[in-house]
């Protein structure tokens, strides 16, 4: 049942949760964030003598599992980051996640792009947009997401090849 | 061209939907031990997603590797103890509802049954108890025929014993009481006509036994008394009904021969005058072979018939007397004459008579004036 679960996209999990009321795929999904949640959450212990891990992450997970029952979630990594987020800013207060306009764009996009996998006709649209897009970019710019997406090159390569340095 | 396919689909490839980093390619990306595509991967997601690059960024920074992993194996150990014994109990509680459901219906179900079953053993209880006398009846009815049988056959055996009873009477003289007064009759009715004749018996019948109970009555009282008047009043009565008596005896010894010539000649009236008197003189009708005997109880159950008006059954009856020659065929085909008659058949009557005129019986004079009358 946990494999099974653990193969699930994030959507179907929230929806399980949600609907089933599945405390298992709630479960499942936390576990998967959990880990990024703990690299957020180590700055946090660190400056924060009176923070406890101990009852930090009980806390945090309580206040993600409320969310999950109440809240409409598109993505869940912008859900976590924003919840852990708001919790740092308001310990006490519970401010629910609204997804921010870029992303829910963003999201949008992605969506149609899943759509038109079938679509040869939509998939036409949409490269034509993209190349449009591509075109309005500043030559700069249009370099490096060419050679970032389209030639699969690494930050790390383009940061040597233009002399950036991670400051 | 399939460049320019492959092209198109990097292009599209930009906003492909990628999933975060997971538990074990976080680290490995930091120690830059990531494969070419999974670390383009990584990359193109960390353009999107603020968690990952948050994480990585902090990490990068900190370093507390080491904390981060200990954490993180933590929180996961943390995530799946809470959530499992919840998830076991909530199984726990739905296979024990479960099955106490069953349970519970499977009790009901029983109930129900049960319920059902005496509901049903009641009513065929009652239905039994409802149809028992039509149950009965089906073994009453036989015994009432046999009843019948055994009712009918009785006259047979009256007759029967009425015809011997005269034979052992006579040889018993000794023991002669009551019973011979029956069969006296004949002295008196060889005049009278056959009803004259029963009433007669019966009267006599009545008036014998009642003097014959007062003699004894009286003997028994004058021998206890010893009074002389009484007992010479009791021996009056006593010498008068004892020659009675003996002359009954007397007759009896006689009766085989006489009483059938009696009976006769009483018959032929009787039947010249009535058809309803008639049984009663059959019934003396002596018989001697048991074939007789059946033709006889033909002849008397087609009697019957012919008193209780069905006159057709009658005649039915008394055509499969007429092969008998004697003295019941020759009855029967006066009495079929008789049908006849009185079903308005003239020519067929007439031919009856005229057999039986014919036959030169003991009917041939009451056909004879039948035909005359005709």
């Amino acid at each position: 049942m946990y494999q099974q679960l653990s193969n699930l996209s994030d959507k179907e999990l929230i929806a399980r949760a949600r609907k089933l009321k599945d405390r298992e795929a709630e479960g499942v999904l936390l576990e998967r964030y959990s880990h990024l949640l703990v690299a957020i959450c180590l700055p946090a212990l660190k400056n924060n003598a009176g923070a406890n891990a101990q009852t930090l992450f009980p806390s945090l997970l309580q206040r993600l599992s409320n969310g999950l029952k109440t809240q409409s979630i598109q993505k869940a990594s912008e859900w976590v980051h924003q919840t852990a987020r708001t919790y740092f800013a308001h310990p006490d207060k519970q401010i629910p996640y609204y997804p921010s306009r870029e992303a829910r764009e963003q999201l949008h996009t992605e969506n149609r792009v899943e759509k038109a996998a079938s679509n040869t006709i939509e998939k036409q649209t949409l490269i034509t947009q993209i190349q449009q897009a591509l075109a309005g970019l500043s030559t700069d710019d249009r370099y490096l997401v060419e050679q970032f997406y389209l030639e699969n090159k690494t930050f790390a390569d383009l940061a040597a090849q233009k002399g950036y340095t991670p400051d | 061209m399939s460049n320019s396919i492959s092209y198109n689909e990097r292009l599209l490839k930009i906003f492909a939907g990628v999933r975060c980093l997971n538990k074990d390619q976080l680290p490995r990306y930091l120690e830059g031990r990531l494969t070419d595509i999974e670390k383009h991967l990584v990359e193109q997601h960390l353009v999107d997603c603020d968690l990952c690059f948050d994480a990585l960024q902090i990490l990068h920074k900190e370093g507390q590797l080491e904390k981060y992993v200990r954490l993180s194996n933590g929180i996961q150990q943390y995530i799946r103890d809470s959530i499992k014994p919840v998830s076991q109990l909530q199984k726990m509680e739905r296979y024990v509802r479960k099955a106490k459901k069953r349970e519970s219906m499977l009790i009901y179900f029983w109930l129900v049954a049960f319920i059902a079953g005496g509901g049903a053993l009641m009513y065929l209880m009652q239905q039994y108890n409802r149809n028992k006398p039509v149950m009965a009846r089906p073994a009453a009815v036989p015994v009432v025929p046999a009843a019948a049988m055994a009712a009918s056959p009785p006259p047979a055996t009256d007759s029967q014993t009425l015809q011997t009873r005269p034979v052992t009477l006579a040889s018993s003289t000794g023991a002669v009481t009551t019973p011979p007064a029956t069969v006296t009759p004949p002295p008196p009715a060889a005049n009278d006509s056959a009803k004259t004749a029963a009433l007669k018996k019966a009267a006599e019948d009545s008036l014998a036994r009642k003097a014959a109970a007062v003699a004894a009555a009286r003997a028994a009282d004058s021998l206890r008394k010893k009074a002389a008047a009484k007992d010479s009043v009791a021996r009056h009565t006593v010498k008068k009904d004892t020659p009675v008596m003996a002359a009954a005896t007397a007759d009896k010894t006689e009766k085989p021969v006489k009483q059938d010539d009696n009976n006769t000649a009483g018959k032929e009236k009787a039947e010249s005058s009535s058809n309803a008197s008639k049984p009663a003189a059959t019934k003396a009708a002596p018989s001697s072979s048991t074939v007789v005997d059946t033709d006889e109880y033909l002849y008397r159950a087609a009697m019957v018939y012919q008193q209780q008006g069905n006159l057709d059954e009658a005649i039915s009856r008394y055509k499969r007397l007429t092969a008998n020659t004697g003295r019941v065929g020759e009855m029967a085909r006066y009495q079929m004459a008789v049908c006849y008659r009185s079903k308005g058949q003239t020519g067929k009557a007439k031919r009856m008579f005229k057999e039986v005129v014919r036959m030169d019986g003991t009917m041939k004079q009451a056909a004879q004036q039948a035909l005359d009358n005709l």
